[in-house]
């Protein structure tokens, strides 16, 4: 293509309003921005598993891991095996520490790790006392070799700025866990030459069946996976931004059509061929794509910043305990940005330079004519409209792929698609049923306002369908988030019913169950007031692969004061057929995980056994969709002895005041780091766990919202440019340029109405797939439809108030405009 | 009304349009501005019509100077006693012909403006034509509209640049009678561009133009 052509045609026009250029510009830069960000973030919450510790402890082949904990027994026992290999034991906790607060605790084979070297004064004489510090712990309590922190004396401090950690003797960590003789995995490293496959299978044949032996890294790969679907699923909410962003791209090279449509003419008169006609406006999207899109890229770097902290809040409040690590924006990441920012500037632009390849030489014409052909084309639209809802309609019925909801996604992209379609349609119908009564509240400046936004119908079409899947966007997610929080509200009033709350003093993630003492539920037992305990076990298990959780409680207990909800039968009857039986309730994100129904038996390898439970109910949960398998107290007992409560829930005597309970079981259990929570506490804490979890939507939305009205104002600026010989001709009819001004306005006022109407029921119709497709596809659990009707409100007349904000620039310039020059234009 | 031009000079850039022009227009009179392109018409029924301040010298409206008025005030005065009619015909082809007329009562914020506005319409022939769009009237048709539209607020002074201009000469005469009889009926100062002498015909006064100044005056 000709670069002189290009200059002039498409590069000079750009310089000439740089307002609109740089508007569009920036949407498709805050699109690729958002893109960028949710990738950086995602990717740095989801890599952070391979701590400082493990990297540290070097390399290792496989873990051996079992559900409930590894008997200690089993190293001595492989060590016999003729192999050249290293079996060490491993220990993953968390401490909490008076004045330091809570502390990741790891317990290893200390003296045998050839990494950490012990020299000089601090060098320690009793290993039960010798902790090992990162540098991170170090510098912020400030320790050295020497100093003391709890009952250890730091004998060594190793390089892990990111991360703090204190690292102790395996026994030394068992006995501060008490957990003596147990081992959270088993880590093995084979010498060179040996032949991991042999190994493998003689650690197979010595090891008892319910024990897992996985290839080092597995874990990490594992959490991945999990996180998958939930990655998956930002990225997707990231892209409505781009998807917004492309709705402006098609504006601004439409606008580019429409007001060239002359010049095309007589290019096209002049020996232009079409294909250069459609490179021409190709290469102006292009322009915006790639520079819009590296500016995405610094622009979504600098947010990734804010988003990794909110992402890593929802991995761990729902999944597994991580830490974000460092942020880097790899080439990949890179050229996915600036691949799908050209790649959707592009495809956006397809269909308004295909109508510039179209224009024939003798048809320079102006914007009358193209708007007439919008006008005749709208009832073609409206029908493709209606096709694209049924097909939204059949693909929401389909299933997951792969775990993913995919065709939920589709039917979300054929909704937007469907709205966008029904925009004229509905911008004739609400102009025209409005005529009169616009008139009479707004007079001439209404009257012009709405006739020129029917006038102008396939702009005004694209920036209603924008706007409106902005809004959609927002209020879908509003509808969904309020959804299951109202949901998560009444399942909290059925799950928690005791006054009071009991688990280890400190922070504690997803997955993490740090252990009470064994003496404490019989402490708590004795102190007046109290009516039961309920004894809560709970750990983290694999089940087919997956992590989930198993817990155990006091089923009778739950049955009596309990109001457990079962998504079917007898709730009695269900808790008293678990009493001391091999039988399991489990939680629906589990059932729907992995297909579990009532009547079906589930295998849990438990410690050196296979247990196999018949499953007696399902019940609602929302706290993770991890899944939970809950037993008897008794029955798990019954497997592992040994397993330490977790949680104790206390339910207290009538009339017993829990302020005075609490202070009483702080003062028998004053040796003990125990957190007691009251009730209303304890739900005012899920809730704001529940709100931070779904900050990261809301700014995602609030992007979106952005990107529409920057489009909403870049539309408006481009009708008042299109239109300077009418609004000139309306000065010299005697408009003010007050007049002027508030037509403008009216104009933002009316796309907000119009964007409003279709949003709030694209969005209505987009709630419907993210709860009962998309949330039901992707986690497993039952959302109640509760709209926020009030917030939604709120939600739309901001956006409406913001929409006609955006009409404010462009209304100044419109009463700027010198009357005789614009006039004189023609 | 009488509009009064005494000396007036406008430049835009390095072009004098207009250099020390003096000229008096009276209602009830229709005067022509005669000459080629680009030797001021425009400019001086711009000057006129405020639109525009001349650089020296003064337009005089009922003996007041535009240039001691405001903005709100310049809009109010081509709002209540101005008529504009164009070449290209200028309607809004987004509002209908009886839409278009009644345009400058409604940005005047009058009420009941639709009766005076078919009135007017009627005038000019066209009353059968109101719930049309402007796209499916003739060129002829749409400057009757245009005339019905300046005539509509019952101005003092009726502006036409070059109203026949874009017409054929049997819709160009209809055009120029019409306006001819705005001045007579209705008592307006009638003050028309045209470089048609043909048009010009019907005028009461012919002011030849020529590089921004009066040439001659016919009669003198």
């Amino acid at each position: 293509m000709n670069g002189k052509l290009l200059s002039s045609f498409i590069l000079r026009p750009l310089r000439a309003d740089p307002a609109r250029t740089a508007l569009t510009a920036l949407a498709v830069a805050l699109g690729v921005g958002v893109v960028v960000a949710i990738d950086l973030a995602g990717a740095a919450a989801a890599g952070s598993f391979q701590s400082s510790l493990e990297t540290l402890l070097g390399r290792t082949d496989f873990e051996i891991t079992a559900n409930g904990g590894v008997n200690e027994v089993w190293i001595g026992r492989l060590a016999a095996l003729d192999r050249n290999a290293r079996y060490a034991p491993f220990i993953e906790s968390r401490i909490v520490i008076d004045g330091v607060g809570t502390v990741a605790l790891y317990g290893v084979d200390l003296f045998a790790q050839e990494k950490v070297s012990f020299q000089g004064p601090a060098a320690p004489s009793d290993p039960d006392h010798a902790a090992v510090v990162s540098s991170a712990l170090a510098a912020r309590v400030g320790l050295a070799e020497g100093s003391r922190i709890a009952a250890f004396q730091v004998a060594a401090v190793v390089p892990a700025k990111d991360v703090e950690f204190l690292l102790l003797d395996i026994a030394a960590a068992q006995k501060a866990l008490g957990t003596y003789g147990r081992l959270d995995r088993i880590d093995v490293t084979l010498s060179p030459g040996e032949n991991a496959e042999h190994v493998e299978r003689e650690m197979r044949a010595l090891l008892p069946p319910s024990y897992t032996i996985a290839k080092s890294g597995t874990r990490g790969e594992e959490t991945r996976k999990m996180l998958r679907a939930f990655r998956w699923n930002l990225r997707v909410l990231s892209f409505i931004s781009l998807v917004v962003g492309a709705f402006l791209i098609y504006n601004t090279i439409s606008v580019s059509v429409v007001r060239r449509r002359p010049e095309i003419g007589v290019l096209r008169a002049l020996g232009a061929g079409r294909q250069l006609v459609l490179w021409l406006f190709l290469s102006e999207a292009l322009m915006f794509g790639l520079v819009g899109s590296i500016a995405g890229l610094g622009l979504g770097r600098v947010l990734a910043e804010g988003v990794t902290g909110l992402i890593a809040l929802s991995v761990n409040a729902l999944y597994t305990s991580s830490r974000p690590a460092a942020i880097g924006l790899s080439w990949e990441t890179a050229a996915m940005g600036l691949i799908a920012g050209t790649f959707v500037s592009l495809l956006s632009a397809l269909a308004p330079a295909r109508e510039a390849m179209r224009v024939e030489p003798v048809e320079a014409m102006g914007r009358g004519a193209h708007e007439h052909a919008a006008r005749i084309r709208w009832r073609r639209d409206l029908a493709w409209g209606g096709v694209l809802a049924a097909a939204a309609v059949s693909c929401s019925f389909a299933g997951p792929v792969d775990g993913k909801p995919f065709f939920g996604y589709l039917a979300a992209l054929l909704s937007i698609g469907a709205a966008a379609m029904c925009a004229p349609a509905l911008v004739l119908a609400v102009t025209g049923l409005s005529r009169a009564a616009v008139r009479r509240c707004f007079g001439a400046e209404g009257m012009l306002a709405s006739r020129s936004l029917a006038a102008s119908l396939s702009r005004t079409s694209v920036v209603v369908g924008a706007l409106a899947t902005g809004i959609a966007m927002m209020a879908s997610v509003g509808i969904m988030v309020g959804s299951f929080r109202e949901t998560v509200l009444v399942w909290l009033d059925s799950q928690l019913r005791a006054d009071l709350y009991i688990r280890p003093l400190g922070r504690s993630g997803a997955g993490q169950f740090p252990p009470l003492a064994p003496a404490l539920p019989g402490l708590v037992a004795e102190v007046n007031g109290v009516e039961a305990v309920d004894v809560f076990h709970g750990l983290e298990i694999r089940y087919r692969g997956e992590r989930a959780t198993l817990g155990a409680g006091e089923t009778e207990i739950v049955r009596r004061f309990g109001r457990l909800r079962f998504l079917d039968g007898d709730r009695d009857a269900i808790l008293r057929s678990l009493q001391g039986a091999d039988r399991a309730l489990v939680s629906e994100p589990f059932s729907n995980k992995h297909h579990v129904r009532v009547g079906d038996a589930i295998t849990i390898p438990l410690g050196d056994r296979e247990a196999s439970f018949t499953v007696a109910g399902i019940y609602y949960e929302y706290s993770s969709e991890r899944g939970f398998v809950i037993l008897d107290r008794a029955t798990l007992l019954k497997y592992l002895p040994d397993q330490p409560p977790t949680n104790l829930a206390v339910y207290l005597r009538p009339g017993a005041d829990p302020a005075t309970v609490s202070a009483a079981i702080q003062t028998r259990a004053a040796d003990q780091m125990i957190a007691i929570a009251r009730n209303a506490s304890l739900r005012r804490d899920a809730v704001v766990i529940f709100d931070r979890t779904f900050a990261i939507t809301y700014a995602l939305e609030a992007v979106a919202i952005l990107i529409a009205i920057l489009g909403a104002a870049n539309s408006l600026l481009a009708l008042v440019l299109d239109r300077r010989r009418e609004l000139g001709l309306l000065r010299f009819l005697g408009a003010s340029p007050r007049q002027i001004m508030r037509m403008i306005v009216l104009e933002a006022g009316f796309l907000g109405v119009l964007a409003n109407l279709l949003g709030a029921a694209l969005g209505f119709a987009l709630s419907f797939l993210l709860i009962y497709v998309v949330n039901k596809q992707s986690f497993g659990w039952t959302i109640q439809f509760h709209p926020p009707l009030g917030l939604l409100a709120a939600a739309l007349t901001l956006v409406f108030c913001a929409t006609v904000a955006a009409g404010v620039y462009p209304a100044r310039a419109a009463s700027r405009l010198r009357p005789i020059e614009a006039i004189r234009e023609e | 009304m009488k509009v009064e031009l005494r000396n007036v000079s406008k430049k835009y850039e390095t072009v004098e349009a207009l250099r020390g022009v003096s000229l008096a227009c009276e209602g009830g009179t229709v005067t022509a501005l005669l000459g080629r392109s680009g030797c001021g018409k425009t400019t001086l029924l711009n000057l006129a019509g405020a639109m525009d301040v001349p650089d020296s010298g003064e337009v005089l409206i009922d003996g007041e100077s535009t240039a001691s008025l405001t903005e709100m005030q310049l809009t109010v005065l081509r709002r209540k006693r101005i008529g504009f009619v164009f070449q290209f015909f200028q309607l809004l082809p987004t509002l209908t012909v009886l839409e278009n007329v009644e345009l400058p009562l409604l940005l005047a914020g009058g009420r009941g403006t639709e009766g005076r506005a078919r009135e007017r319409l009627a005038w000019v022939g066209l009353d059968e034509k109101a719930r049309a769009m402007p796209h499916q009237l003739s060129g002829g048709q749409m400057q009757r509209v245009a005339i019905a539209r300046a005539l509509v607020h019952a101005p003092d002074l009726v502006i036409a640049d070059e109203p026949t201009g874009n017409l054929d000469t049997a819709s160009g005469e209809r055009i120029m009678e019409l306006l001819a009889d705005s001045a007579r009926k209705f008592g307006a100062a009638v003050l028309i561009a045209t470089h048609s002498a043909e048009a010009a015909a019907v005028a009461d006064v012919r002011v030849r133009m020529r590089d921004g100044r009066i040439e001659a005056v016919d009669p003198s």
